[in-house]
């Protein structure tokens, strides 16, 4: 209580609330994410995201575009991991118009999703020990990470905006020697894991500031909707791979880690054990490709086109002998009984039949396909009305759940907290506005 | 938390950053992963999503049909801009051929529909300029001529040689 010129000004500096704007463009919002914030001296008192600065209308832009036009948007929508957008989206299409995808695809697509998986979660490895104050990581990490785009250069132009699915198939097959480079990298990456893990894993300093911080419950998990790496280390093995398989995860063999502490860093521990396990999947993948090097396909390809060619010559000569009213060569009549030889069907890289993009028309329907991505379940929906552009598209962005049970997170806790828990969520906000 | 605990506390954080400290030492000798840009150039994929070029013929004559299917499935609207009629022998001529490349998201989907195999993608990745006005490339700019259309297509496995 003080009193100046008078006037008693009563003023109780402990009970007093400081509402504080964290972001827009704060450095470690990963983006461009308001958070209203009601602090009591460092106590969180309320906490409110304010979300759409980045807002770019990417489902609305999927309505006056074809479909083969709104494909290099998607990769736009999430741009960490955009095979998982492109998948999708794809197998919305491809379940609309019941096509069915060879093996090579498939596994293609795996190989390149799980490879996606590690390099985002390198990218949150990285950014997430720079909000806790670690340098060092961020470097390490984003050097193996570049390794991974390098392959995803190769395969298909693009270190990030790849635009490589498509419906029924693929852009084009894998550029020879791609499998020898995976294999390189990936024989190399868990030594550097290893050495990810004896900077962090022990680290007092991390320990301190992640064991026991942003804990949070099955059942607030399940409220919300948290959905990828954030639910499981609440010990729920919910991972869409493992139960709903898609794509060839029933013909693969891997493990779900699940930690049950649920705070940072248990979710930290569970998206460590991730890239081991996506590791494990691309091996598998990998040694099971069907069709195996492209060369090899080519090769023999060329066999099958040239027994084809001459069954196809041999025709001629017959017709041309019946023209001329002549008795045709008797080789030639047997030739051309035979059946010409074709590629095995699951070594293509586009569905039997080669699905036009530009004037592609699914038939009429509404189809929502889910997918495992590194943040949790990502969902297309999609409309038809049997016109090349899409009625509706909508998106289910795991961020934008994860974001939402961050309040209910950070209430009653520290602010300093903030950016560890917020991390540990590897939230990306161009998903969660789209 | 008792004296004995604390110490033990002390001690294995000291042991642990001891061994993290240890494995970023560890990097001191490895060589650098960095390219020194300007000088040294990255090493870039056939396929990569660089400027967009229009191939030609191998005597430097137009490839094009003006067939219109690159802008019609490009994502930026009015992006490409193709003028074209036929001269008296039906043969298509390309009056006006344009592409805005500081508009253009490099996806990649009109070299894919190409009939022709005419417009596809350099590795040239330096595109800045002054002016908005001299990013908007014409058919002079965007044509190769016939030895280096030649040549990428040697490269990208296509046929040699289109008459």
């Amino acid at each position: 209580m003080s009193d100046i010129q008078g006037i008693t000004i009563e003023r109780d500096i402990q009970s007093e609330d400081m509402v504080v704007n964290i972001g827009p463009q704060h450095p470690s919002t990963h983006g461009v994410l308001r958070l209203v914030t009601t602090l009591n001296g460092e106590v969180v008192k309320n906490m409110e995201p304010v979300v759409g600065y980045l807002h770019r209308s990417k489902e609305k832009m999927g309505e006056n575009r074809t479909f083969f036009q709104y494909q290099p948007m998607i990769d736009r929508v999430e741009y960490l991991s955009a095979f998982y957008d492109h998948y999708v989206y794809c197998t919305a299409l491809e379940t609309l118009a019941g096509l069915d995808i060879p093996k090579r695809v498939q596994y293609i697509r795996m190989i390149t999703m799980e490879l996606n998986r590690i390099s985002s979660h390198l990218l949150w490895f990285g950014t997430f020990l720079l909000d806790l104050g670690a340098t060092s990581p961020f470097f390490y990490a984003f050097r193996d990470r570049e390794k991974i785009l390098k392959l995803f250069e190769d395969i298909s132009g693009a270190r990030m905006m790849y635009n490589y699915y498509r419906i029924g198939g693929l852009n084009a097959d894998i550029p020879d020697g791609w499998i020898e480079d995976v294999r390189r990298v990936i024989n190399e990456l868990p030594k550097r894991f290893a050495e990810y893990e004896a900077i962090v894993n022990k680290n007092p300093i991390v320990m301190d500031r992640c064991i026991g911080i942003g804990i949070i419950n099955t059942e607030d998990c399940l409220k919300y909707g948290v959905t990828g790496p954030a639910l499981r280390a609440c010990g729920v093995a919910q991972d869409l791979r493992k139960t709903n398989p898609y794509c060839s995860y029933d013909e693969v063999d891997f493990d779900v880690p699940t930690s049950t502490d649920g705070d940072v860093y248990a979710r930290y521990q569970v998206r460590i054990q991730e890239m081991y396990e996506s590791l494990r999947i691309v091996h598998q993948a990998l040694d099971n490709l069907p069709g195996g090097e492209p060369a090899d396909i080519r090769k023999l390809q060329a066999e099958y086109d040239a027994v084809a060619t001459e069954i196809k010559e041999a025709k001629k000569r017959v017709i041309v002998a019946q023209k001329q009213e002549t008795e045709p060569e008797p080789a030639d009549v047997k030739k051309m009984e035979e059946e010409p030889p074709e590629l095995d069907k699951d070594w293509r890289i586009q569905g039997k039949k080669k699905v036009n993009m530009v004037s592609f028309k699914p038939p009429v329907g509404e189809c929502m396909s889910l997918v495992e991505s590194p943040r949790g379940f990502l969902g297309c929906y999609l409309i038809s009305d049997g016109s090349p552009k899409a009625l509706r598209i909508k998106w289910r962005g795991a961020s934008y759940s994860n974001l939402s049970i961050l309040p209910s997170m950070m209430i009653g806790n520290l602010y300093p907290d903030l950016m560890a828990v917020f991390g540990s969520l590897d939230v990306i906000l161009p998903e969660v506005d789209r | 938390m008792s004296p004995v605990g604390n110490e033990n506390r002390v001690l294995s954080g000291l042991v642990e950053i001891g061994r993290g400290l240890a494995t970023v030492m560890s990097h001191f000798g490895r060589e650098p992963v960095t390219l020194e840009y300007p000088e040294v150039m990255p090493d870039l994929s056939t396929r990569f999503h660089g400027r967009l070029c229009l191939l030609t013929k191998s005597d430097s004559t137009d490839l094009c049909i003006g067939c219109k299917a690159c802008a019609r499935v490009c994502p930026c609207d009015d992006l490409i801009q193709i003028e074209m009629h036929r001269d008296e022998n039906k043969k298509p001529v390309i009056d006006r051929f344009t592409i805005d490349i500081g508009r253009c998201i490099f996806c990649g989907n009109c070299t894919e529909v190409c009939p022709v195999d005419c417009i596809k993608m350099l590795s040239d990745f330096e595109l800045a300029d002054y002016s908005r006005e001299a990013l908007v490339l014409d058919k002079f700019d965007l044509n190769l001529p016939g030895e280096a259309s030649d040549q990428w297509r040697v490269e990208h496995g296509l046929e040699k040689t289109v008459k």
